[in-house]
């Protein structure tokens, strides 16, 4: 094994609370509840990569202590059960005894979700002298339903077991599980301390960056440190010293790019290329379709067209997406967009 | 005293009729054995030659072995022998109808063997196969004693219709009975089937392949001077052995639909209304629905009549639309008919909005097709494709994607989602840039050949 790690995304990991760049309200708020041992359940509001779900995880580690391995859990509710899992979950399920009528002899199922990722842990009793477990679920609002099963979780285990949710929408969260939790709000990391971080970097690193340029990266990136940290170790393949230019040369965005050349694809009127194109954005970055469509929206919005074009397309998009909600087959409903436009730049 | 006859010829089906009593009247079809070819004849009848030596042998050292455990019931117990799983079964895999249950059945009739037979149209729970095969191949039956009675041949037909849910406890039933058969045992089936993995590695496998145009005549002019049809050609019979692919059993049955008919028709068209084969039905379907059709009238008439799984027939029009209609605003149209269709199917699933099942026949078959203006007269012959993609609209990833994301996900705390859309196209691009990197990156992570090489690709 190598011991220099090649990715300095990975390499600069705040491996303590402290190291966490910026954002010393939250922190000191975290160190706080370390220091009493105890705190409600808790949810991480913010935007997404800005390290939410770096510092649930640091929190956790600094709170457990020796602890942390056997009693934390990190849950990603947005990624569908693996098929053992979704068997496994159909296989507990009971038939009840006590309902009587039509429900008499249903099996009765939670959502597999929460039957086979949360209630085990939660159930589980504390390991060691920890005062109680840690789960952090990511992409909370992705559960949408299933959260009004949490309702119950949280209060029947909360003494045994403490969540922290992170959700980038704050929105999308149900009042009930709100009123559960202490709300953070998790800002970007503030420039100051931004730039402290890249200077240090840089210097560990020994790249030289030119004036000025901090302050560029600090707007790419939009705050987003990992994101920022990628960006400058693809510069500093190109050389020593970062410039402006070579910032803007290697800020892109892959999946944006992507879609972004299916709109032009379009635009060019050649349908079943576009179509080809569609379907390799799909199998690459796996996109539901709203997903998709919401990136498109946001491409669409970049590109110099007139305002009647541009609305005429956000119609569309807007008539697909609504399509494909209710629709079988995503692909018919890219297909629908990608021919709407392909024959609307003929009109034009 | 009346006696009783039964005219075997009457009311038979001709594939009974017809079946061969023995070997050497079957058109033998070619098998193999892995690469190698083999007379499938032979290689059974030794198979069941070597079974009786084998089983004897084997039963004389058991009797052996319980007179040994009886006398010495304080010591140490000796286990009782078993027949190798390959010398008690084997596997006859083929297309359907080119002979595998006739030669079975034949090969028994040739030894005079008695054959017991199940099949797909017997449950065949773990209790049912109990019960009707395990007797017989563990004891003798009482007639035994007192005359000796046929050897038999145990024949499981059509294995791959065992069903999980119906069938359950099957397989385990027949790998015991394998272990214990006092009798040969015969397999048929006719494709791999993953639930059958664990009899596949015990017993050896023939792969019966698909019989020759040529045998296939011969036997099919026998019957026809047999039956005395007349008024079919040597090419009609060319035609009705061509669209069985190989399958004897069909060519039978079509000859004797032919012949039960009236000759009024065209033989022709006659023998291209049997037809069996799916696939090639929505090819000439999809063909049909955008070069013939004129009116919504004649759409409706065509997907009505096919039986083909309306499931499936809209991806089909979805892959092969833009292959018949070229022009943008004719692929609009076209689009637009197809993703209502497509939205009034999802909601006829989800809320059961059955009456709307009309709106969505029309659309995807005569809305799609009748939205190009001119139709050329005459079309040229287009390739029909499968619907190459397919999406599931849930998140999944494929066998090499798991592996690089699992690996990825040891070292650096990331979901899947994040890492597919997020962290892989960064790397991507990070080695792209130098080799060296790619070494170190694949190196950090330990990743193998097949995952470097996807990040590599652009």
């Amino acid at each position: 094994m190598l011991s220099e790690i090649p990715v300095w995304r990975i390499k600069y990991m705040p491996k303590t609370l402290d190291e966490v760049c910026g954002r010393d309200q939250i922190k000191e708020r975290l160190k706080k509840a370390i220091h009493q041992r105890n705190f409600p359940h808790l949810l991480f509001v913010g935007e997404n990569s800005i390290g939410k779900t770096t510092i649930a995880n640091l929190f956790s580690k600094e709170f457990l202590g020796s602890l942390y391995d056997t009693n934390s859990k990190l849950v990603y509710s947005k990624v569908p059960l693996t098929e053992e899992e979704t068997k496994q979950a159909r296989s507990e399920a009971y038939v009840s005894q006590t309902k009587l009528g039509s429900l008499a002899g249903r099996s009765i199922t939670t959502p597999a979700f929460i039957r086979v990722k949360i209630k085990p842990f939660v159930q589980l009793k504390v390991l060691g002298n920890a005062p109680f477990k840690i789960l952090i679920v990511k992409n909370f609002d992705s559960l949408g339903f299933n959260q009004q099963a949490f309702r119950r979780l949280m209060e029947k285990y909360g003494t045994n077991c403490r969540m922290i949710l992170i959700t980038t929408k704050i929105s999308r969260i149900i009042d009930p599980i709100m009123s559960r939790c202490q709300i953070f709000l998790i800002s970007p990391a503030e420039f100051g301390s931004f730039r402290d971080l890249i200077e240090r970097i840089a210097q560990k690193e020994s790249l030289k960056i030119e004036q000025g340029v901090i302050e560029i990266l600090y707007k790419i990136s939009e705050g987003k440190i990992s994101r920022a940290i990628d960006l400058l170790q693809l510069c500093s393949i190109g050389g020593e010293i970062v410039t402006s230019e070579m910032l803007y040369e290697n800020s892109f965005n892959a999946k944006h790019d992507m879609v972004r050349a299916l709109i032009l694809m379009c635009f060019k009127g050649n349908f079943t290329k576009a179509r080809e194109l569609s379907r390799k954005i799909q199998t690459r970055y796996k996109f539901s379709s709203q997903e998709l469509f919401q990136i498109m929206l946001i491409e669409m919005k970049k590109l110099p067209l007139s305002k009647y074009s541009r609305s005429k397309i956000i119609n569309y998009i807007a008539d697909a997406d609504f399509r494909a909600i209710d629709g079988r087959d995503t692909d018919i409903q890219i297909s629908n967009l990608i021919a709407k436009i392909c024959s609307f730049s003929e009109v034009l | 005293m009346v006696k009783l006859t039964i005219k075997p010829n009457d009311k038979m089906p001709w594939v009974e009729k017809y079946r061969p009593k023995s070997v050497n009247d079957m058109a033998l079809p070619s098998a193999r054995v892995g690469r190698q070819k083999v007379n499938i004849a032979e290689e059974l009848r030794k198979f069941i030659v070597e079974f009786f030596i084998e089983r004897i042998k084997i039963n004389e050292k058991n009797k052996a072995i319980r007179i040994y455990n009886r006398t010495h019931e304080e010591k140490e117990q000796k286990e009782e022998l078993k027949l190798a799983p390959e010398k008690a079964a084997v596997l006859l895999e083929g297309p359907p109808g080119v002979g595998k249950t006739t030669i079975a059945y034949a090969l028994a009739n040739d030894l005079n063997m008695e054959v017991i037979e199940t099949n797909a149209s017997d449950t065949r729970t773990k209790a049912s196969l109990e019960s009707k095969l395990s007797e017989t191949t563990k004891s003798k039956g009482i007639m035994d004693f007192i005359v000796e009675s046929k050897k038999k041949l145990i024949l499981i037909d059509e294995v791959d219709g065992i069903y999980g849910v119906t069938d359950r406890g099957a397989v385990p039933t027949i790998l015991k009975l394998i272990e214990n058969t006092q009798f040969p045992i015969i397999m048929c089936s006719n494709e791999y089937k993953q639930s059958l993995q664990s009899l596949y590695t015990k017993i050896k496998k023939f792969e019966i392949e698909s019989l020759t145009n040529d045998e296939m005549l011969k036997i099919a002019k026998k019957i026809v001077s047999k039956e005395k049809i007349t008024g079919l050609s040597v090419s009609d019979l060319n035609l009705i052995i061509d669209k069985n692919h190989g399958d004897l059993r069909g060519v039978i049955n079509d000859l004797q639909g032919i012949s039960q008919g009236s000759f009024d028709k065209d033989n022709k068209d006659l023998i291209l209304n049997l037809n069996r084969d799916n696939t090639e039905e929505i090819f000439s379907l999809v063909r049909d629905l955008f070069q013939k059709v004129n009116t919504l009238k004649e759409a409706r008439a065509l997907t009505n009549k096919s039986d083909v799984d309306y499931n499936f027939l809209y991806k089909w029009i979805n892959e092969n639309l833009t292959s018949f209609i070229r022009l943008n605003r004719e692929i609009v149209n076209a689009y637009e008919n197809l993703s209502l269709a497509d939205e009034i199917f999802g909601r006829i699933k989800k809320n059961q909005y059955w009456s709307l099942l009309p709106y969505f026949y029309d659309l995807f078959a005569g809305g799609v097709v009748l939205s190009r203006k001119n139709r050329p007269p005459d079309e040229s012959y287009h390739r029909i494709v499968f619907p190459r993609y397919t999406s599931s609209g849930f998140f999944s990833l494929n066998a090499n994607e798991k592996s690089i994301v699992d690996k990825i996900q040891k070292k650096y705390v990331v979901s899947d989602i994040e890492a597919v859309q997020d962290f892989i196209p960064f790397l991507r691009s990070l080695c792209s840039s130098s080799r060296k990197l790619l070494g170190n990156v694949s190196d950090w992570f330990e990743l193998d050949a097949k995952e470097k090489k996807l990040l590599k690709q652009e």
